[in-house]
Order: C-alpha cells, then structure tokens, then sequence
C-alpha cells in the first residue's frame, strides 16, 4: 500500500496536457493523407491504390476525404511517389449544439453499431489515466435516459438499427449524436450492402463526425470538446505539412 | 338475551340451508350459500358487536348431555370479539362463494358444497360459545372434520388428498391434547361447566398449571399453525378452494388462539411467567420461519398460507407478552399487549380474507397461482388488482393501512420490558422483539412480491394473457374487506377501547383509557390527570385544548415518574395529514410543470427489438437474495438432477428440480413419520396372517378381559 502510494507520487501526474497543450508524445495519431499537388500519372495512381475511394483529384490537386480513409497507408508505402501525410489529432468536424451548460457535465451514452471493436478499444482508452475525460467534465451513462451524447461507433448495422433510433429517443433534448470513425461515417471499408447502410446518417441526424479507423482517443475528446463548443472544428482542408510518414 | 336470540337465528339459518341444498338445483346452491349464509353472518355480526360493546355475559343453557352434564353456551366479551371477526369473514365469504363456486359447477357437487359450508359455519359458532367442556370438545371435532372435509373439497388430486389426510391427522392429534388439557381441569374442579373450572382456576397447582399449558398450546397451536405444529397449513392451503381458505386463515386459525386464550388466560388465571415467555418465544420463531417460508413460495396461496404462520406468531408473541406482563403485575402493559394480540387477529383475518379471495379470483379468471407465471393482471383485472393491493400493504403493515396499528402496539408492547425486572425474560423480549423486526421486513419483501409479480409487468404465460375481471358478486366482498383494512388503520381509536372491553374476561382492566385518552376531547382537559398533562407539558406539548376535534391519539402507557417517555400514534390525524400533503404536492407539482413541454416516447428497455416475458424479473429471482442470506435455514435440496441426452454423449439439458422441505419438516414431521412407520413395521409382524394364531389372539384377549373382571 505504501510502496503503491510512493509509486505513484514517484511517477507523478502522466495525464496528458490536451486540450491546454498540445500533445506531442509519440505515437498519440496514426496521421491521415493530406491533400497536395502532384504530377497527373501519380495522383492517377495513388488514386487507384486507395480501396475506399478516400482520395480524388480536383482541378489536377489531390483531395482527401478524411471520412473515407481507412490509414492503409497503400497510398504511403509501396507507392514510388507517396501521398503527403499529415499528423496531429485535432480531426472532429461538425457543429457543437450543446450550450455552456454542459461545460463541466457532459454524459456520453455509447453505442455499439456494428463496431469491429477498434473505435470502441479508443473510446475505452479515454477513460484511462492518461486520457482521463472526467477531468473534463465527460462521463459515461450507461442509459441514454440520462445521456446527452450518443456517441456511436460500427457502421450502422440492420441489426442495430432499432436499438439506435430507441436509444436516440430515449435521450432527453438537447441531444447530440457523435459519430466515430471512418465506418459509422462512411461505412468505411463495408460501404453500403445488405447488411449496414453506409454509415450512422442514415438513421440519425450526426452533428460531430470524428474520422479515422479507429481515430485516435485524442481525436475523439477533441469531438466531444467541439460539442460542447469548446474547441474549434478541424479546418476544411489540410495542408501539407511535409511531414512523412516514418 | 337480545345476543343470544341473534345466535339463534344464525343457527336456525345454518340448518335452513342445510336442509335447503339438496332440493336446490346444482346451478342455484351458490346462491343460497351467498343469501342464507350472509343472512346468518350478518346476525352473528350483530350478536359478537352486543356482546362486545355491551361488555355483559350472556348463558343460556340448552339442556341435559348424555353424560348428565349441562350443555351450556355463553357469549361473553372475550367470545364476542372473535365472534364479531368470525361474522365479518363469514359474510364477505357467504357472498363471494356465489361468484366463486361456478368453477366446481361441472366437476364437484355443490349440494355437498353448502351442506358441509353451513354445518362448518355452525361448528365455529358453537366453539366459540359452547361453555363446558363437553360441548366445546364436540363442536371442535365437528369444526374440525368439517374443516377437513371442505379443504378436501376437490378430492380427485392426489395431492390434495395427502395434504387433506395430514391436516386431519395433526388435527386429530391437537384435539387429542386440548382434550386431556380440558379434562384435567374439569377433574380438578369436578364438573365439566366452564363456570365451574373458572372458579377452580386460581386453585390449581403450579404442576397442573404447566402441564394444562403444554397440552393446550400443543393441542391448539396445531389449529392457529404455530411452530412447530404447522406443517399442514402450507399443504392445506392449496388444496383448498379460496373461500375455504379464506375461512381456514380468517377464522380457523383465530379458533386455535381462541382455545388457548380462553384456557390459559380466562379458565386458568396465569399466575407463572413461565408459560408467557415459551408463548412469546414461540409466537416469534413462528413469525420469522412464517414469513421466511413465505418469501420463498412461488405459490400465490402457499405464500399466503405461511405468512398466515407468520401473523398467528405475531399475535402469539404479543399474547405470550400479555401473559407475563400479568403475572408480574404490570396490569396496564398486559392489557396492551392483549389488545395488540387481538387487534392482530382482526385485522389478520380481514386482510388475509381479502388476499385469499384475491388469490382465488387470480386463479380462477387467470388461470395460474403460479407468481412465476402470472404477470400484468392489473391491466386486465384493475379492480382485484386495487384490492390485493390494499391487502398487501395491510399486511406488510404500512401506514395507514390495518396492519401498521397492530404491529407497532405489539412491538411498544415488547419494548416496554424495560420495566421487568428479571434480566432473562428482559433477554427473551428482546429475542422476539429483534425476530418482529426482521419479520416486519421480511413482510415486506414477501408482499411486494407477491402483487408485483403478480399484477406489474408483462403477462408470463398465456393464461395470464387472456385473464379477464371477475364479476362483480366476487368484488364486492373484496371491496368491502379492503374498506375496512384502511378503516382498522386509520381508526384504532376506536378499535382499541372496543377489544378492550373483551379483557374483561380475560381478568385485565380494560386498556382503553390506558390506550386512548380523551386527548382532544372538546373542552373536557379535566378528563385527564393532572400529572399527565405535566408531563406533556414537559414534552412541549399542549394537552386538552380544543384544536382538533375527536379521539385521534393512541398513548402507550406512560410510565413511570423518571420515564416520562410516552409512545403515542396519531393515525387518525397522521391519515388527515397524509392525505393533505400528498394532495398538496400532487398540486404544487402541477402547477410547477403545467407550462413544460411534454415529449413521450417509448419507454427505454435497452434496445432490445422487443421485450419478452422471459426477460422479464421472475419471482423466484426476486426472492433470491433473501434465499441465499437464509441458506442455512433454508437448506435447498436438489431433488432431481437429469440429464436428456441425444446420443451417449451429447447432452442437451440438465434439468433440476430445487426444493425448500420446511425446517419443521425435516427436523419434526419427518422423524415423527419415521418412527411412526419403525413403530407400524414392528406391529406388522403380528399380521402374519396364520389362522391359529389369530385364534390365539383372541383367546388371550378373552382370557386377560376375564381376569381383568375377576380381580375387580
């Protein structure tokens, strides 16, 4: 007990610093392909190698959709000209409808829909000591009746469907959906078929989308601080920031 | 006189329809059991309220017996009490049975059905007036077999017929033993006339005393279900058809209290403390192991039947307390603890009626008695659900309902041991005050269970899906007895001076005044002593001023000079107040929330695409927690372990079966039927079956008769 509590005061606080310092361990994103200027034949390429038609080329540039991308780095890593990549975590986009009022308590009711278990092992890791979303104010409910986010994860499967829209209409207005991950926005690498829909929109109205397969828990606590309106949304288009993946 | 003339025409209708049933056509006699049996109840009402509020004996004596003894019937205060219950019970039964009954139309013969139902009426009557010996142990035969016979009423189940033969044979037994008990009195004062004996009473030796004690404890108890004579009580329940049942908890029961109280207590005035501590301590095993069993029953009347165990123990415990307070000369004290035990009895008999009635109306309009199987009856069956649910809290003793009053004056009734002086009976009080606590929650428990899952939620069968609301006929009686279980509770004060007249002929001063004082009598503070308004003053209470109108206070004995502590109870008044503040939220809620915006949806039930009755809580897991806290008692045996298996090693289930054999049982029933049969097996071999020496037998016989006859 005593060798517990001087372990502890040895190792001091390991919490990460986000959002009032950015964090910049290593290894906190697996990054995403940025957009930027390239020659015709490789963009052509590039765009072929991509399985989920995340990249796409406007005005001879190319584009990324962050919604679509699964990090199979295929555009990186056996190609001769690679995508530009760009880290950081700041990823959520959408709108926080939720007012000052939910600044110190916000309750996240989480749903399963169809998840492999990726997103939802991030989701977990918030929770953790160094992640640590209580001390923002974030806690998980484990009733929509009580829940002001539903944070969901999975592309949306048939069978989940009825359980979705039930928990949606248990929660108490204001309410406010975030979807995570590339499938619960996109359907990711399961796009629409028999069994899910393309994505969580096509049962919910989603207000903050958090890209990434899984994305990383920092983007995901960036995503429920832009729902309560206290961080900006992630800008429209990412620079190329010359970084490389390693 | 006017009782006794009220007595006979119950009697004179009991024989009309006894005489009357088998000219009656089949489809008709439930409604002569309803017209001529409330007819009858309804007198006898009458003559137990003279009997009771007059306070005077009334004797008449109906002749010669064989024997050359007066047959003697007298209705006192003490028999009025149980005689006003008994009419209550027989009325709304009487009326009930109307409705009820159409379910034997095709099966059982209703003919026999209301001559057994009047001559068991008769039977009761004459118990509780019958006035010597002789009479008495007659009518208890014949309220006994009747008993029998009623119970065993569906007599092509097996089951029914093993439950049947137990409860005649302990009957049997217990008769047996109040039999010599009474016997040894009226040898003791040599006449068989209660008069008599009750003269003889302060005379007997302390031997005698006990030993009279003992067998009519044993030889009653078996009737009132007490520990550890109750065995047949669970078993008879079931079989029996609801307004038997409700017959068999409301009045059969009391009838074994009866016995004991009009021996030990009136015909012998208790002089040992002795005796009042083995009642208390009784009284509360058999309240605790009543209600424990009765949290465990999935059956709507096995559960009801144990916690009738449970409630008889409450009331033992208090008479049990009564008897030592007399014996120490605490005459005040005494006379609370009896009007608590009879408050008891009463308000027993009227909730446990209601709740039986209840559990057959389930069972003949949903099909099933089985809480596990039953399930949002009140959807379908409001009415019975409402009073069931009146019964229920009555039981579970919450306020304002009947039960409350009772049990919180038994418990200040032990609590008030603090004024004995011997530390080992202060230790039993307190022994059985902890067992009523925990009784008391257990009660609880058992009766929240019992209407939730019963009434609430979703239907768990078919049977209780197409369940529909029984005819008026058969609410009525229910309506009625729930009135009155709120009317007992809010009311004591009225209650409590009417049961204590009865003490008058148990030997105690009347507890009324004790119990209610003219509190807030309009302008008569004059009516109370002086020191007890000091000590109220002391309280920072204002005593005698004309604020509320009426009798709403119930004072516990207020002690002595350095206890000036007085327990008081204010349902009444609390009852007026209750109904002020919920009216008065209910309100200021509304207005508060009339200008919110209201969304409904569908309830959240966790997503599932629909809610089946099999995910639904079951009433044996809601007993759980109370089955593994109690395992040691309970002791829950695997009776069947089998497996089904498709080919030689591919199982496909186990299936168990579990079972709670009643502590009684195992440690007495069981033993007992074991020796019996070793004692059968050893006679048996007289019965070899050769001819000679069966003729020997009979010589033998013959020869020991003769010298039996020439030694004379």
């Amino acid at each position: 007990m005593t060798q517990w509590v001087l372990e502890g005061l040895r190792a001091g606080i390991r919490t990460t610093r986000y959002p009032f310092a950015p964090e910049t361990a290593a290894g906190v994103s697996p990054g995403l392909p940025a957009a930027g200027e390239l020659a015709r034949p490789d963009l052509e390429r590039l765009i072929a190698r991509c399985p989920t038609a995340a990249l796409a080329s406007a005005d001879g540039r190319l584009v990324v959709d962050a919604r679509r991308c699964v990090h199979c780095f295929r555009c990186v890593r056996g190609s001769d000209t690679p995508a530009p990549w760009q880290g950081g975590y700041e990823w959520a986009t959408g709108e926080g409808t939720l007012g000052k009022t939910f600044t110190r308590s916000l309750h996240i009711r989480v749903v399963d829909a169809g998840d492999c278990g990726a997103c939802l092992h991030e989701v977990k890791q918030l929770a953790g000591p160094y992640y640590s979303l209580h001390r923002l104010g974030f806690f998980i409910s484990p009733t929509p009746r009580q829940a002001d986010v539903l944070l969901v994860v999975g592309p949306g499967t048939d069978q989940m469907r009825e359980a979705l829209t039930k928990a949606y209409k248990a929660m108490p207005t204001p309410r406010t959906v975030i979807a995570v991950g590339t499938c619960a926005l996109s359907g990711g690498v399961f796009g629409s078929n028999f069994a899910c829909g393309g994505g969580i929109s096509s049962i919910l109205p989603v207000d903050v989308e958090v890209p990434g397969n899984p994305p990383p828990p920092l983007a995901i606590l960036h995503a429920l601080l832009l729902a309560t309106g206290r961080a900006a949304p992630a800008a429209k288009e990412r620079q190329t920031a010359g970084e490389r993946m390693p | 006189m006017i009782a006794m003339a009220w007595t006979g025409a119950f009697f004179a209708l009991c024989a009309l329809g006894m005489l009357l049933a088998p000219f009656v056509p089949q489809r008709r006699n439930p409604l002569l059991v309803a017209i001529a049996g409330a007819l009858a109840s309804a007198c006898l009402c009458v003559a137990g309220a003279y009997a009771l509020l007059s306070g005077r004996t009334v004797d008449t004596t109906l002749g010669l017996s064989p024997l050359g003894s007066t047959i003697r019937f007298s209705l006192d205060p003490l028999s009025g009490v149980f005689v006003l219950i008994t009419g209550i019970v027989f009325l709304a039964t009487s009326v009930f049975s109307a409705g009820y009954l159409q379910r034997y139309l095709d099966h059982y013969s209703l003919k026999v059905f209301t001559v057994l139902y009047f001559g068991l009426l008769a039977a009761i009557a004459a118990v509780l007036l019958a006035s010597d010996v002789l009479s008495f142990l007659v009518a208890w035969e014949l309220m006994s077999i009747g008993c029998y016979l009623l119970v065993n009423f569906e007599h092509r189940r097996d089951e029914n017929i093993r439950a049947g033969y137990l409860m005649l044979a302990m009957g049997e037994a217990g008769t047996l033993a109040a039999a010599v008990a009474l016997l040894l009195l009226a040898n003791a004062a040599g006449s068989l006339g209660f008069e008599a004996i009750r003269m003889n009473g302060t005379r007997l030796a302390d031997g005698l005393r006990w030993t009279v004690f003992v067998l009519s404890v044993a030889g009653f108890g078996v009737k009132a279900g007490l520990v550890p004579v109750n065995s047949w009580l669970p078993r008879a329940h079931p079989a029996a058809p609801a307004n038997v049942s409700a017959l068999l908890s409301g009045v059969i029961l009391n009838l074994g209290i009866y016995g004991i109280v009009r021996v030990n207590l009136d015909l012998v005035p208790p002089r040992l403390a002795g005796p009042g501590i083995v009642l208390l301590l009784v009284g509360a095993i058999s309240a605790f192991l009543g209600i424990l069993y009765a949290v465990t029953a999935n059956d709507m009347k096995t559960l009801l039947a144990h916690s009738s165990i449970e409630n008889m123990g409450i009331a033992t415990t208090a008479l049990g307390a009564g008897v030592v307070f007399a014996t120490t000369g605490h005459q005040a004290l005494a006379a609370i603890a009896l009007v608590a035990a009879f408050y008891q009895l009463a308000n027993h008999s009227v909730y446990k009626a209601l709740l039986f009635f209840g559990a057959g109306t389930v069972d003949a309009y949903a099909g099933t008695r089985d809480l596990d199987h039953l399930g949002g009856l009140i959807h379908r069956m409001p009415w019975t659900a409402l009073f069931f649910l009146i019964g229920s809290l009555s039981i579970a003793a919450i306020y304002p309902f009947s039960g409350f009053s009772s049990e919180w004056l038994t418990l200040q009734a032990l609590l008030r041991s603090a004024e004995l002086s011997s530390n080992l009976v202060k230790t039993a009080f307190a022994f059985a005050g902890v067992a009523l606590a925990l009784t008391a929650a257990l009660a609880v428990t058992c009766f929240v269970k019992a209407f939730a899952m019963g009434f609430l939620g979703m239907p768990r069968s078919p049977a209780a899906e197409e369940a529909r609301e029984a005819p008026r006929s058969m609410l009525a009686p229910m309506g009625a007895l729930a009135a009155l279980c709120v009317l007992l509770g809010i009311l004591p004060t009225f209650v409590i001076p009417a049961l204590g007249g009865a003490l008058k002929s148990v030997g105690g001063a009347s507890a009324a005044h004790t119990l209610v004082p003219p509190f807030f009598s309009h302008g008569r503070p004059s009516a109370l002593p002086a020191k007890f308004i000091a000590d109220f003053h002391d309280l920072g209470a204002q005593v005698g001023q004309d604020i509320v109108p009426g009798r709403g206070l119930v004072v516990l004995h207020r002690g002595g000079a350095d206890n000036p502590v007085v327990f008081a109870m204010a349902t009444s008044y609390g009852f007026v107040v209750l109904i002020l503040l919920l009216g008065g939220t209910a309100f200021v809620v509304r207005r508060l929330t009339a200008a919110r915006r209201v969304m409904r949806e569908e309830q959240w039930d966790g997503g599932v695409h629909q809610l089946l009755p099999e995910m639904t809580y079951t009433a044996t897991g809601f007993s759980n927690p109370v089955r593994v806290i109690f395992d040691a008692i309970l002791r829950p045996r695997t009776v069947e372990d089998t497996q089904e298996t498709v080919a030689q090693h591919f199982r496909v289930a186990i299936v168990r079966t579990r079972e709670h054999p009643h502590l009684v049982d195992r440690l007495v029933l069981d033993v007992l039927t074991a020796w019996m049969a070793g004692a059968a097996g050893l006679l048996a071999r007289m019965h070899h079956g050769k001819l000679n020496a069966y003729v020997a037998y009979v010589l033998g016989t013959l020869v020991l008769f003769l010298g039996i006859a020439a030694l004379r």
